[in-house]
């Protein structure tokens, strides 16, 4: 080459090397940086082609990221990247940090065919470098063989290292920016969340709080939906109390729930305890793919946790997928914290307006139920010397004479129609006070209770026939309340089976479970004819009745109201072989005594009077494991002097207890004579008791409650 | 003889003492009422030790007491003062239906029966019976 020429080489390449340095340092944005600086090489050194790659995070590739023209575009979108170390020039220079030059590519080993480039005759890969550390390289090329001087050699480089310089601040101001951003963004995120907490702490009004919070949620962090789902009574599922817009009123008003642990975020993150996030809601497994919200892309699920105790959580979703950081989660889970605080406060605030208005409820209940008794009792006593009166009427009538038979057969007649509206009157006033008395829930036997009841119902042992589950639990009854229900239902299974050929009762008794409470089921069946469909939301009505006027129709009403206060159930249904079944449900008691607590007497001598039953066994079992001795009454004489206590169960199967307790009292062993029995009333009571016995008293069916009978 | 036996009556329920009183009478008995635990009290002092003091005296629980203001407790009260004042006297408390514990705390008081309202033909024998034993 000419000197003239030569020079005049060196200065273009000097002036665009210049140019080049002078273009790129100034782009800040890398993309921009790379994608220029190809243009401004060829542009200005009229060059084929030129290229840049990066290292990738392995630094084991060089990965094109900017290439000229359309070969450039193609080998973009093809992901084109080549072997650090590897046979190519682009391989060898980022290998090696040094240029590498193919002035003719037909003799050059290590150069990588490009079908893109077919053109290529010469190729220069120079290396990017900064401070000794390679980050890349730029290859350039021509399609001229032997294109490439030292000059070039050594202008291209300045370039090169100028352009690595470039790049590495591009990366850093990108880095800056990124993290500038974060910053920025968590600073934002954390006066959200103090805006929410700050908006939803001051509310107190539970509905209130929980619309408000949704909005504040979505207002302030700019998310496409918020929902707030509470735990329900039961603990098993999470109910959406609360939702953005019209997608989360139309879900609240459908009631929607997830299952507490179930497959939806919201159960996962409940059961867990923590936060779960789906950035792509197509691959999270547990994301509940939801028909109101079909823009969801990501989804978090928080839970509300005060303390050891989880109230719900809280669903936020992006139209962005990837829309949350680590940083976002903290944010977020530190609002819902306070919301969840918030929460708890309008709960107990609910509660204590729940306890006033019960307070309140219960005292205006107390009054009308004393008002109500009172008006009872006094229409009943009024009620009362009608009958006396008409029977002294009957008594004189007899004794007219001069009267024509007709008369006095109109006037017996009248009597009688008095007498037995003296009567129903008098009958429904004690229907009405009995489900009205005091109640005193304790664990009973069930089967003991109704078995009692059959008793002294005289209803015969074959037409009745028992189902009981082993190891039943007690119930929490009132026992002479439940012993009068057992009388309702057992009374009406008889009147139904009166015209039944072979009348027959069935029951079974065992336990059972709804809505996560347990209970001892007590299902008492009849074969007698079923009830109307239609007349079967009647029989719980007051004075609804299909028998005669005797019949006031209020036993199954007494009965809804007995089993009610004790916070049981009450249904019946046709059985589909005919007949009807009552079930009646009473609370289960599921504590276990500790033999801490109670403490029997020991070293006694009992005579336990009762049949063989559930009740008796138990009795006996708890005093020999006291170490007393229990004697059961047998056929044989009976020395009662030798006992140092007797209990005599009231109601006995084979033998009137008077009979007994009059025996007792012969003996002189009365004082020391407890009569126990499941229910008690007025003149069963008196009638053990002018026996001069200790005590009359309901049956104990735990062992503290035998302590306190005993005591 | 029956009319021998002289019943002190006490309810403040008019139609009911009425009825216990026509009851009494016709089956033989001699019958004096009273409607409230103060002039049952009187009644029963002016008798006690003369010519015709009373066998039996029937008291209602619930009627004005001994202040003229009703209480449930007033024939307890009254059951009470009749039973220091004669040691082993007779009495049959009445109420109304249902009633146990109340029922039991009379027969600890000293009744020697406990009676429900509205079965008076009962009442008579339930008389008798406890008289007949004295």
């Amino acid at each position: 080459m000419e000197k003239s020429t030569l020079a005049e080489r060196r200065a273009a390449l000097l002036h665009a090397g210049a140019q080049v340095s002078r273009n790129i340092t100034s782009i800040l944005d890398a993309d921009v940086l790379l994608a220029r600086t190809v243009d401004i090489i060829c542009e200005t050194f009229g060059f084929y082609y030129a290229g840049v790659f990066l290292l990738d995070e392995t630094g084991e590739w060089a990965v094109l990221r900017a290439g000229r023209g359309e070969a450039g575009a193609a080998m973009l979108s093809e992901g084109h990247k080549l072997k650090v170390g590897g046979l190519s020039m682009i391989g060898a220079a980022t290998g090696r940090n040094k240029a590498m030059i193919a002035l003719d590519v037909g003799d050059e080993p290590v150069r990588f065919k490009n079908p893109h480039l077919p053109l290529t005759r010469s190729e220069m890969a120079l290396p990017l470098a900064v401070g000794g550390k390679v980050i890349g390289a730029l290859t350039v090329q021509s399609v001229e063989e032997a294109a490439f001087s030292e000059d070039d050699i050594t202008a291209l480089q300045a370039m090169a290292d100028q352009l690595a310089v470039a790049i590495h601040n591009a990366h850093l101001y990108t880095e800056n920016s990124r993290l500038l951003m974060q910053a920025t963004r968590h600073a934002r995120l954390l006066m959200a969340a103090a805006e929410v907490s700050k908006g939803v702490t001051s509310i107190l009004d539970l509905d209130e709080l929980l619309h408000r919070t949704v909005d504040i949620i979505c207002d302030t962090y700019g998310f496409y939906y918020a929902g707030v789902f509470l735990l329900d009574a039961t603990g098993t599922w999470a109910i959406l109390r609360a939702g953005r817009g019209e997608a989360g009123a139309a879900m609240v008003a459908a009631g929607h729930k997830l299952q507490v642990g179930g497959l939806s975020m919201i159960g996962a993150a409940i059961a867990e305890r923590q936060a779960h996030i789906a950035l792509d809601v197509g691959e999270e497994a547990v994301f509940f793919r939801n028909p109101y919200l079909p823009l969801t892309r990501s989804e978090m699920a928080l839970p509300l946790v005060v303390g050891d105790k989880v109230i719900g959580a809280v669903t936020v979703q992006s139209v962005e997928a990837a829309a949350f950081s680590a940083e976002d989660i903290s944010s977020l889970q530190a609002m819902a914290d306070q919301l969840a605080i918030a929460l708890d406060n309008a709960y107990l605030l609910r509660e204590l307006e729940a306890a006033h208005a019960e307070l309140v409820r219960t005292k205006t209940f107390e009054a009308i139920a004393t008002a109500t008794t009172e008006a009872i009792h006094w229409i009943g006593n009024k009620a009362l010397p009608i009958t006396v009166s008409v029977q002294r009427l009957r008594e004189d009538l007899s004794a007219l004479s001069g009267v024509a038979p007709e008369r006095v057969d109109s006037m017996r007649e009248d009597l009688a129609l008095i007498e037995s509206s003296a009567r129903l009157i008098i009958r429904v006033k004690e229907q009405l006070i009995g489900p009205a008395r005091e109640y005193r829930p304790a664990p009973a036997m069930i089967e003991d209770v109704l078995k009692d009841t059959v008793r002294m119902m005289d209803i015969p042992a074959a037409m009745i026939d028992y189902a009981i589950t082993p190891d039943v639990p007690l119930g929490i009854v009132d026992t002479t309340q439940l012993g009068r229900a057992f009388r309702y239902v057992l009374q009406n299974a008889l009147e139904a089976t009166e015209n039944v050929a072979v009348p027959h009762l069935h029951v079974e008794i065992a336990p059972t479970a709804e809505g996560g409470i347990r209970y001892v089921a007590t299902r008492l069946s009849n074969n007698g004819p079923s009830i109307p469909e239609a007349d079967m939301p009647k029989i719980w009505a007051s004075f609804y009745t299909t028998k005669d006027a005797e019949h006031p129709g209020l036993g199954l009403p007494a009965c809804v109201q007995i089993i009610k206060q004790i916070d049981g159930q009450l249904t019946a249904r046709n059985l589909p072989e005919g007949g009807v079944v009552f079930e009646l449900l009473v609370p289960a008691f599921v504590e276990r005594e500790t033999e801490s607590t109670v403490s029997l007497p020991a070293g006694k001598r009992f005579l336990l009077v009762d049949d063989d039953d559930v009740w008796s066994r138990f009795v006996e079992r708890a005093l020999v494991e006291a170490h007393n001795t229990v004697s059961r009454r047998g056929d044989g004489e009976i020395d009662y002097a030798a006992f140092d206590a007797i209990i005599v169960d009231g109601v006995l199967g084979q033998v009137d207890s008077t009979v007994v307790l009059n025996d007792i009292a012969r003996a002189g062993a009365a004082e020391k004579t407890l009569v126990v029995a499941s229910s008690v009333r007025v003149e069963r009571t008196l009638d053990w008791m002018r026996f001069g016995v200790r005590d009359v008293l309901i049956k104990p069916y735990t062992r503290a409650a035998l302590v306190a009978t005993l005591g | 003889m029956k009319e021998d036996i002289k019943v002190l009556l006490v309810d403040d329920e008019k139609l009911v003492l009425r009825s216990m009183e026509k009851s009494l009478w016709r089956a033989g008995f001699g019958v004096e009422s009273a409607g409230n635990a103060a002039d049952a009290l009187t009644l029963f002092a002016e008798t006690m030790g003369g010519a015709a003091p009373f066998d039996i005296a029937i008291l209602d629980l619930n009627m004005p007491n001994f202040e003229g203001q009703v209480d449930p407790n007033a024939g307890l009260k009254l059951l009470s003062r009749l039973l220091a004042m004669q040691p082993g006297f007779p009495v049959i408390v009445l109420t109304a239906f249902d009633e146990v514990e109340r029922a039991k705390e009379a027969v600890r008081h000293g009744a020697r029966a406990y009676f429900v309202k509205g079965r008076e033909t009962d009442l008579i024998a339930l008389v008798d019976s406890i008289v007949n034993a004295a």
